[in-house]
C-alpha cells in the first residue's frame, strides 16, 4: 500500500488530516535544537570573552553557526515575531550590504559595538554571522575595536537565541500544538500550524536550490564561486549538509507514517555534498565538477516535488496557488 | 434614485439581456476567481461577510473579473494567456456571451467597465508584433467587439478606471510574452514600464515612469484614489536580493513614486506583490503572496501594518475597510486597527478579488 492511500484513509477515519504531528515536530525537533543552538551561542559569546582572537573564536563560531543553520529553517513563531532572522545570517547580498554596514562602523570606530541595546540597531546586515564571519576570515587593522565588535556580535547571536528558546519553550510551544482552539490568534484553523510546517520545508529546499546552490552554480558560462554562501569560512557545502539534516529530522517528525522515498532522497542528497569534498563550491568553475553539483541541485528539485506530493498531497494543502502563478 | 441616465441605460440593457440587479444575485460585494477541491474553476460572489452568494463555473483557471456597474453580470477573465473571457448572468448563472480574443491576440487578464456600463475595455497582447492592445466592447449590445487601442506599452496588465471619472489607468508591465514560449520574459534588458492615463477614446493624458534604473520594476497592479492618486504594485525582475521598493504612489502633476519599504520586510517578499487596493481615502492594501503577508500602508500617518497569512493575494475595498482572500480558502477583514478572520472556504481563491460597484 502506497503512503498516499495510508494517509488518505487515515485522514477519512479520523476526520481530520492524521498526517501531522505536531508535538513530536516541537519536541523532537524544535525544542532540542534551539536548546541546542542557544548553549552553542553561549559559548561563542564565552568565548569570545575569554580571547576574541580569531583563532581563538573560530571553533566556537563554527560550531553556534552550525546550529544557527540547523534552526534556521524555522521561519514560523518567535523567529517571525522578533523578526531577527535577517540580524543572525545576511545572506544573499548582492549589494554586499555587510561590507559596506562594517566598513562604516570600522572607519568611523563608532563606539555602538560597546552597547548591546544600541548595537541592536545598526543596520542588521552588520549584526550576525555574515559579519563575524568576515572579522574572523578578513585582516584586520584595528585589533582592538575588532574585538569589541567580535564580542558585541557573539552577544547578540548569545542573545536572541536564548530569547529564541524561551520563547519556544514558553507560550509559543503551546500556541504552536494547539491550532484552531479558542484565543489561539496565531493559528486560527486546525490546519494553520500544519501549513506553517510545511511551508518551511518547502521553502528552505527551495531556497537550497535557488540560492545556496543557484546562487555559485550561475550560469554554465558565467560561474560565481564568489557567490556561494559563508565560502571566506568553508561552509558553503556544510550550510547545505546541516539543513538537510535538519529537514530531514523535522520531515519524519511531522510524519506519523514512515517515509522510506522521501528518507532515501535526502540520504541520497546528503551522501552526495560529501561526495563533492569541495566546502566552498569552487568546483561551480570546473566542468566536471560542475556537473556534480547541478545534478545535486536537480535531486533538491525532486526533493521539494516528493514533499510535495507525499507531505503536501496528504495534508490537502495547496501551497503557493498564487505564490507560485506570477501574475 | 434613478436618474434619467441610469434609466435610459437600464431600458438599453433590457432591450439585449433580462436584467437582473445585483441584490437578485445574492447580494455578492466582492468576486473573485477560486478552484474547488476537486480541481475545477469558478467565478465566486463573496458577500461583505465572507460568506458565498454564488458560484458559477468556469472552463478553466481565472485570474481576475470585472463587474459591471448596475447589472448582475461579471466577465471573468481567464489565466494569462488566455484567450477566453465569460460574461455571466450571476443570479442564475447563465452565460450571457463568451468573448474569443480576436485572431492574433490574447487576453492578459484584467479587464474595466466604462462608468456607463456600455463599454468594457480588455488588456490584450498583439501577439506578433508584442504591441500592447486595449480591446473594445460594446457591453450594450451583445458584447460586439468595436476595434481596439493601442495600450501605449507592452504588457498591459491591470486595467481600471478611476473613481468617478471616464479616465482608464492602465498597467503596461514592460515584460513582451509569446504564447509559443509560455510566460517565459522576452525583453527583460530592455522593458520599459509604464502607468498609463487614457481617455475612453484613446487620448493619452499620462504616462508616468520610474527612472531609468528601475526599469525591471513591473508595473502590474493599480488601484484608484477617489482624489487621482493610484496605488502602484511592482514586481521585481532583477535579481530578487537586490530589489527596490515594489509599491509606489502615482500623483496627479507629481509623478509616479516608489514608497519607501523596510529593507528587512522586503527581502522576504521575492520581489513581488500580488495585488493592491485602496482602502478609505488614504490607505493602501498590498499582498505579497510569496512573502505570505498583506500590508496596510498609511499615506497620511506613514505608517503600516502587516498581516500574515499564507498565499495571500487578493484584496479589495470594503466600505473604509478591505477585505482579503487566500489561495487556503480564507477570507478576511481588514481594517485600521485590526484583522478579523471572516470565513474560510473548501476553495483556493485566485489572484485578484474584486469590489462590485
Amino acid at each position: 500500500m502506497t503512503l498516499r492511500s495510508v494517509t488518505f484513509c487515515c485522514a477519512l477515519i479520523l476526520g481530520s488530516p492524521a498526517f501531522a504531528d505536531l508535538i513530536a515536530v516541537r519536541d523532537n525537533h524544535i525544542l532540542p535544537r534551539y536548546a541546542a543552538f542557544a548553549e552553542a551561542a553561549g559559548a561563542l559569546e564565552a568565548s569570545a570573552e575569554t580571547d576574541c582572537t580569531a583563532a581563538a573564536v573560530m571553533p566556537a563560531y563554527h560550531a553556534a553557526y552550525d546550529a544557527w543553520i540547523g534552526v534556521s529553517h524555522i521561519q514560523f513563531g518567535p523567529i517571525e515575531a522578533h523578526g531577527i532572522a535577517l540580524s543572525l545570517s545576511f545572506w544573499p547580498d548582492p549589494k554586499d550590504r555587510t561590507g559596506k554596514a562594517m566598513t562604516r562602523l570600522i572607519a568611523e570606530v563608532d563606539p555602538v559595538v560597546a552597547d548591546a541595546e544600541a548595537f541592536a540597531q545598526v543596520s542588521v546586515a552588520a549584526q550576525g554571522f555574515s559579519a563575524l564571519e568576515r572579522l574572523l576570515t578578513e585582516p584586520q587593522a584595528n585589533a582592538d575595536y575588532v574585538c569589541a565588535y567580535t564580542q558585541a556580535i557573539a552577544g547578540h547571536i548569545a542573545q536572541a537565541a536564548r530569547d529564541l528558546s524561551a520563547d519556544w519553550q514558553g507560550d509559543f510551544g503551546e500556541i504552536f500544538v494547539t491550532p484552531g482552539a479558542a484565543g489561539n490568534t496565531t493559528y486560527l484553523s486546525p490546519g494553520d500550524a500544519d501549513r506553517a510546517v510545511y511551508t518551511s520545508l518547502s521553502t528552505a529546499l527551495e531556497f537550497m536550490h535557488d540560492q545556496r546552490l543557484g546562487r555559485p552554480l550561475g550560469t554554465f558560462d558565467r560561474p560565481r564561486p564568489n557567490r556561494a554562501e559563508a565560502r571566506r569560512s568553508g561552509r558553503s557545502a556544510r550550510h547545505v549538509v546541516l539543513s538537510l539534516e535538519a529537514l530531514q529530522e523535522m520531515t519524519n517528525a511531522f510524519s506519523e507514517a514512515p517515509l522510506p522515498e522521501v528518507n532515501s532522497a535526502f540520504t541520497a542528497a546528503i551522501d552526495r555534498v560529501q561526495a563533492l569534498e569541495d566546502p566552498s563550491f569552487a568546483g561551480v568553475a570546473v566542468p566536471a565538477e560542475r556537473f556534480k553539483i547541478e545534478v545535486l541541485q536537480r535531486n533538491i528539485r525532486d526533493l521539494q516535488v516528493l514533499i510535495a506530493d507525499d507531505i503536501g498531497a496528504a495534508l490537502g494543502i495547496s501551497a503557493g496557488f498564487n505564490a507560485l502563478d506570477g501574475d | 434614485m434613478q436618474t434619467r441616465r441610469s434609466f435610459m441605460q437600464a431600458t438599453a440593457a433590457a432591450a439585449t439581456f433580462p436584467t437582473t440587479s445585483w441584490a437578485a444575485a445574492g447580494a455578492p460585494t466582492h468576486l473573485s476567481a477560486a478552484r474547488k477541491k476537486d480541481g475545477s474553476y469558478h467565478l465566486v460572489g463573496l458577500r461583505s461577510d465572507g460568506e458565498i452568494a454564488f458560484t458559477r463555473p468556469l472552463p478553466g483557471r481565472g485570474h481576475a473579473a470585472a463587474a459591471h456597474p448596475e447589472r448582475a453580470e461579471a466577465v471573468a477573465f481567464a489565466r494569462r494567456p488566455g484567450t477566453f473571457a465569460l460574461v455571466l448572468e450571476c443570479s442564475e448563472g447563465a452565460v450571457l456571451q463568451k468573448l474569443h480574443a480576436p485572431e492574433g491576440r490574447h487576453f492578459y487578464g484584467h479587464g474595466a467597465f466604462s462608468r456607463d456600463g456600455r463599454r468594457l475595455y480588455t488588456t490584450e497582447n498583439e501577439i506578433e508584433t508584442g504591441a500592447g492592445r486595449i480591446g473594445l466592447w460594446d457591453a450594450s449590445n451583445g458584447y460586439r467587439r468595436l476595434g481596439e487601442l493601442s495600450s501605449n506599452g507592452i504588457g498591459p496588465h491591470e486595467i481600471i478606471r478611476l473613481p468617478g471619472t471616464d479616465t482608464l489607468a492602465i498597467a503596461n508591465g514592460g515584460i513582451r510574452t509569446h504564447p509559443d514560449t509560455g510566460r517565459e520574459k522576452l525583453n527583460l534588458d530592455t522593458m520599459q514600464p509604464n502607468l498609463t492615463l487614457m481617455s475612453t477614446e484613446g487620448e493619452i493624458l499620462e504616462a508616468a515612469e520610474l527612472s531609468a534604473s528601475l526599469h525591471q520594476n513591473s508595473l502590474r497592479h493599480i488601484a484608484g484614489f477617489n482624489d487621482g492618486r493610484v496605488a502602484c504594485a511592482f514586481q521585481w525582475q532583477g535579481d530578487v536580493y537586490d530589489s527596490p521598493s515594489i509599491v509606489g504612489l502615482y500623483t496627479p502633476g507629481v509623478g509616479l513614486q516608489l514608497l519607501e519599504m523596510d529593507s528587512g520586510f522586503l527581502h522576504g517578499l521575492d520581489g513581488y506583490a500580488g495585488s493592491i487596493a485602496t482602502v478609505g481615502e488614504d490607505q493602501i492594501g498590498i499582498t505579497f503572496p510569496r512573502g505570505g503577508v498583506a500590508q496596510v500602508i498609511d499615506l497620511k500617518r506613514e505608517t503600516s501594518k502587516i498581516l500574515r497569512r499564507a498565499d495571500i493575494c487578493g484584496i479589495a475595498r470594503a466600505d473604509q475597510d478591505a477585505l482579503a482572500t487566500d489561495g487556503l480558502g480564507g477570507v478576511q477583514r481588514i481594517d485600521a486597527g485590526s484583522t478579523t478572520p471572516l470565513a474560510q472556504h473548501p476553495l483556493a481563491f485566485d489572484n485578484h478579488l474584486i469590489a462590485i460597484g
